[in-house]
């Protein structure tokens, strides 16, 4: 079975459980394995097109974006459909685990040097390090964006740039009002491979 | 004047996916800027640290309250009057009983409390609001204040279940997110207060920004009541002679123990300016827009509350039940500060009027709330039972307590 059959494979399951995903007393780190990995990977590392990594990602954004999904206030009909049947505990459980995930360490090696400087010039202009920190590694509500999927990080990113991605504030779509689709691609490039790549 | 973050909230939010082709001019020169939060703010790895922290997704169980950290005088009482209030901000109670609780970023809800012999039902009673903070009840109405506008749910406390659709009172607000969102009350002249923030943490907002007006029921007849307010996130009229006091959010990034939020009288309605963007906590200029101008010239603050403290909801105690001391008292909640090494605060203070415009003292009353430098709680509102007994609204948790004295 493939990866992408894998994952559709476990929302079906997901969906069909029901409430049964709620109530299962299991650790998180098992319900992780059966709900989560089967598109997000086991260590939190995605290897499926335009889902992203959540190794990494700070349990409190972890936990802000199942509670958007939950309330369906983040536009994602899977993962809306996931976290809809998930209790406060559930959310609290899941998060604390991604919370846990090391970070990824490795990035695509396709860098292009020109359009890695023009990312990390824009990551600057755009102040994106007075959030997500310098070394653009998150924190609390802020999601981490080093190494992320560069194709998620597009699909984000283009999201915010078009208003249909709002978070409880729209920041984000303020911090990228006016910044061209070459230079969202750019960004994409830049972050997938980012600042932590070159890190010891 | 700057171009300021709300027009593409309103693109955003409410306009949807229309932004994607008509983010036009003022947008380019938007993604230059930070966000308004981190304007001055200064460039050291630790302030680079900083930044506001919404409100938890989820209620804290009810078994999980902080209940037992807090430290109250001899006598006092706290405990948990309802949980699972997510994002639990402003607080009124109807005629009826009702408490209404709103809410801000988090939750965008009205909810209705009801009490039934001890048992406290939470009810949404409106959803899907921008940043609805400010909430007032008269005359069996609940008015909503968000950054935009003013609504009134009719006789709502008669249909909890299926609540009334909102009248518009008011639509004329500026509608910027910065400070934009509302406490209201009404006044002793049977106006209601409504305060227009500083759309920024520091800068010249022109006219229009930066003060506190009133305005009829229905929404006409608007005017200054305070000017040069940056930002008062709670008020009351002194039962004694009606003036408005109000708390007021000092500006952030000058410094870690400067300039102090502040607690101000008004004594002369429309004619009064307290001093921002020039002139901050009565006797300090500001580094920017302070040159050129003197603290003399500006009303100076009844008290000084702590820097960055985030003195919000503030409440004459009006009732019977603690001891006399407190009768005619102003209680201040401190919601704590996000930007600021060293945590304090989250906690209610006590302060007594002088008779003569300013305070005598001011006293800790409830404490206890800052553990290794983290919020346990962080209370946000208050509310005068008739019974006497105080509410008090905590974000962090998503709850709502209860202090009472004796009993």
């Amino acid at each position: 079975m493939g990866l992408a059959t894998r994952c559709a494979a476990a929302m079906a399951a997901a969906l069909c459980a029901g409430t049964a995903l709620a109530q299962e007393p299991q650790p998180y780190a098992e319900r992780y394995a059966r709900t989560c990995a089967p598109c997000h990977g086991g260590a939190g590392v995605s290897a499926l097109p335009l889902t992203p990594s959540l190794a990494g990602q700070p349990a409190f954004y972890a936990i802000t974006q199942l509670f958007l999904f939950r309330e369906g206030r983040r536009d994602s009909a899977a993962m809306t459909a996931v976290a809809r049947e998930m209790s406060n505990d559930d959310l609290r459980g899941y998060s604390e685990h991604i919370g846990k995930l090391p970070p990824p360490q490795t990035s695509p090696a396709d860098a292009d040097a020109l359009r890695m400087e023009r990312g990390a010039a824009l990551t600057q202009r755009l102040h994106c390090t007075g959030c997500h920190g310098s070394d653009l590694a998150g924190g609390r509500q802020v999601p981490r964006l080093a190494l992320q999927r560069e194709d998620y990080l597009l699909h984000a990113l283009r999201g915010f740039r078009a208003g249909s991605r709002v978070g409880y504030t729209p920041a984000m779509t303020e911090a990228l009002a006016g910044v061209s689709p070459a230079e969202l691609e750019d960004m994409a490039h830049y972050l997938a491979r980012g600042p932590a790549a070159k890190a010891p | 004047m700057k171009s300021f973050p709300s027009k593409s909230w309103r693109r955003g939010a409410v306009a949807a996916l229309v932004l994607a082709g008509s983010a036009g001019a003022f947008a380019q020169q938007k993604a230059e800027e930070e966000p308004f939060w981190a304007k001055g703010r200064p460039r050291t790895d630790t302030a680079m640290k900083m930044a506001p922290v919404p409100a938890f997704p989820i209620p804290t169980a009810a078994d999980k309250l902080p209940v037992a950290k807090m430290k109250l005088p001899p006598g006092f009482k706290a405990e948990v009057w309802a949980g699972d209030v997510l994002d639990a901000r402003g607080l009124r109670q109807g005629d009826k009983g009702t408490v209404f609780v709103s809410s801000l970023f988090v939750a965008g809800k009205i909810y209705a409390v009801t009490d039934q012999g001890g048992k406290r039902t939470v009810k949404t009673v409106a959803e899907k609001l921008f940043l609805p903070n400010g909430i007032e009840f008269h005359d069996g109405a609940l008015y909503v204040a968000t950054p935009k506008d003013i609504t009134r749910y009719d006789n709502i406390e008669a249909s909890l279940d299926n609540p009334p659709k909102p009248v518009m009172v008011y639509d004329k607000l500026p509608g910027e997110i910065p400070h934009g969102w509302k406490f209201i009350k009404l006044g002793p002249d049977g106006k209601l207060y409504v305060p227009i923030g500083a759309p920024c943490n520091i800068c010249d907002p022109g006219e229009g920004f930066a003060r506190i007006v009133r305005m009829n029921l229905d929404g006409s007849g608007v005017e200054n009541v305070a000017l040069g307010v940056r930002n008062t996130v709670g008020f009351d009229f002194d039962p004694k002679d009606g003036s408005l006091w109000f708390t007021n959010n000092g500006r952030d990034w000058l410094s870690e123990d400067l300039p102090n939020d502040t607690l101000n009288r008004v004594s002369q309605p429309g004619r009064q300016h307290f001093g921002f963007p020039y002139c901050h906590q009565g006797d300090f200029s500001d580094p920017e827009y302070g040159w050129g101008k003197n603290c003399n010239d500006y009303a100076k603050p009844a008290l000084l509350i702590g820097p960055h403290a985030g003195a919000l909801g503030m409440r004459f105690y009006t009732g019977k039940m603690f001891p006399d001391k407190y009768r005619g008292a102003i209680f201040v909640a401190r919601h704590g500060p996000w930007n600021r090494t060293l945590k304090y605060a989250a906690d209610i203070v006590v302060a007594w009027p002088d008779g003569k415009g300013g305070i005598a003292k001011m006293e800790p009353f409830m404490t206890g709330l800052v553990e290794n430098n983290e919020y346990l709680g962080r209370p946000v509102d208050l509310l005068v039972l008739k019974d006497g007994s105080m509410l008090v609204s905590d974000d962090h948790n998503g709850a709502i307590y209860r202090i009472s004295y004796g009993g």
